[in-house]
């Protein structure tokens, strides 16, 4: 499903390279769940931007779901991403619209049909526990509510891989737990999930494959 | 799919706000100016067309010709290049065409011991004729002609009407491209304001793989309802600006130019003027790119 070789990632500041990522490879199978852990900085993010085709790598080969993403074109790259479900630290609502909308929008820009589209975004509230929330603005939301909504917005999909970044940044341990919950139940239903937390205690609780990276290498493979 | 990109169309013309608002003002100054300019030109154009269609030359003769050669003059006349028509006026027909003209004081004529007036030809020249360069070479050729003493009439004048209609034509141009240009760069503006405003929706529908198509036809829309909206806008101020403005100049214009009623743009002409408006606006929105993936 996911593959890395030799993959390394290098951001230019004037004249100096900074290395983001050194020779990095692993490879993810279907269905997997694995977490992505390191302190801040050590690439985790860069990463995962890769393998959305957010940024491209400076030398190395990647590979997700298939795709190939050197050399991918746009229309390609928007492909890949309609495959995939991606949730932030920041849940990035859109104020403007209610969560209704906010999920809705995500379904109206891929053209599904309108008659489709109130029932597949109550089940994607549904399955993260938010249905009754379906008309409150994001404003009105906690920051565990919002993050919830935002997993919705990414399931509404049904994508065969979710990328987590740093989903519990931002919360409390409560309901940080609660939103590992729902992922959990997301990976349960055959959802390959990648997430990143540069929170050690979690992705040790959580007992699946764990990746580290320490200044933008991968130097543990572990579960 | 439509009804979406139209609302979120809508949706950022909103988010635009006053900058959108100058934007529709610049195009309705643009299409007020230029289809103000096409109103006059083309009412200029069609006093000079009839102008053109009256023009005469008048033929004066040395003396009266014999009845018998008269055929043989009009001939020689309606085969000289450039000739449409021709008529032959007698000395004494005229005097009869002065007297209906004096009216009241054609007893005037009745002290003369003889008819003054010389016999003519009226020529009405050709359309190809009705240039001052053509005319000229008609005139020369008719002077040419041995019976021939004088010849009375000249294009000129229509032509330098016809240069004003010209001149009046690219000022209206000229302002319009200038009010244009300014529209663009304020729907580009504007445009860029949007793309700002909503950069989490485009960051979002970036992230799950929305057409590039979608992303940016908004923007194309919503440049093109400022065009659109400036250019209707501009098309009812030059209708109620005509409605108003023509009874009073009406008298006016037939005793200048001899145009007896104005006319608005033909339907066609509304319709491109309301098309390049729409067009201004959608050039602004798809000038304003916003950051492509990399």
């Amino acid at each position: 499903m996911i593959e890395l070789h030799g993959v390394w990632k290098a951001f230019s500041v004037g004249p100096v390279k900074i290395p983001a990522l050194s020779d990095v490879s692993f490879r993810i199978t279907r269905g997997e769940f694995v977490i992505l852990t390191g302190a801040s900085g050590a690439g985790k993010t860069t990463l995962l931007r890769l393998l959305y085709r957010d940024d491209v790598p400076t030398e190395g080969h990647i590979e997700v779901l298939g795709h190939d993403l050197e050399g991918l074109r746009r229309s390609e790259v928007a492909g890949l991403r309609r495959s995939i479900g991606i949730v932030f630290q920041d849940a990035k609502l859109l104020p403007g619209r209610t969560i209704y909308e906010n999920i809705a929008f995500v379904l109206r820009v891929l053209g599904t049909p309108r008659r489709e589209i109130t029932a597949r975004v109550f089940d994607a509230l549904r399955a993260v526990g938010l249905s009754s929330r379906a008309q409150a603005y994001p404003a009105q939301l906690s920051q565990g509510e919002a993050q919830r909504a935002a997993l919705a917005r990414a399931l509404v999909r049904k994508p065969p891989l979710l990328i987590a970044d740093e989903p519990t940044g931002n919360l409390d341990d409560a309901m940080a737990a609660e939103i590992l919950e729902v992922i959990k139940d997301i990976w349960i239903v055959g959802t390959t999930v990648v997430l990143a937390t540069h929170q050690l205690r979690l992705a040790t609780a959580l007992k699946r494959r764990t990746l580290v990276l320490e200044a933008g290498r991968l130097v543990k493979d572990q579960g | 799919m439509l009804g979406f990109l139209l609302s979120e169309a809508v949706r950022d013309l909103r988010r635009a706000g006053r900058v959108a608002v100058s934007a529709i003002l610049l195009i309705t100054l643009a299409m007020a100016a230029v289809g103000g300019f096409w109103l006059m030109t083309s009412n200029i154009g069609r006093a000079v067309s009839q102008w053109r269609d009256r023009v005469r030359i008048i033929v004066y003769l040395r003396q009266e010709p014999a009845d018998g050669t008269i055929p043989t003059l009009m001939g020689s006349v309606l085969g000289t290049p450039g000739v449409a028509s021709a008529a032959y006026v007698s000395r004494t027909q005229a005097l009869t065409t002065l007297k209906r003209a004096l009216g009241r004081d054609a007893s005037v004529l009745d002290q003369l011991s003889a008819n003054p007036l010389s016999a003519s030809i009226e020529v009405t020249p050709s359309a190809d004729a009705v240039t001052p360069e053509a005319a000229r070479r008609l005139l020369q050729r008719l002077s040419a002609l041995p019976e021939v003493e004088e010849i009375a009439g000249s294009v000129d004048w229509v032509e330098r009407l016809s240069q004003w209609q010209r001149l009046l034509f690219m000022i209206g141009l000229g302002i319009g491209a200038v009010f244009g240009l300014a529209a663009i760069l304020t729907v580009t503006t504007a445009t860029t304001l949007v793309l700002h405003a909503r950069r989490h929706e485009t960051e979002i529908m970036r992230l799950v793989g929305a057409p590039e198509l979608v992303i940016r036809v908004p923007l194309l829309l919503q440049g093109m309802l400022q065009g659109l909206i400036g250019a209707v806008v501009a098309v009812v101020l030059l209708v109620t600006a005509y409605r108003f403005a023509a009874p009073h100049l009406e008298p006016l214009i037939n005793i200048t130019i001899g145009l007896p009623r104005l006319s608005f743009l033909p339907p066609l002409g509304i319709a491109a003027l309301i098309a390049t408006g729409t067009f201004l606006g959608a050039f602004g929105g798809w000038l304003a790119r916003g950051r492509r993936e990399p």
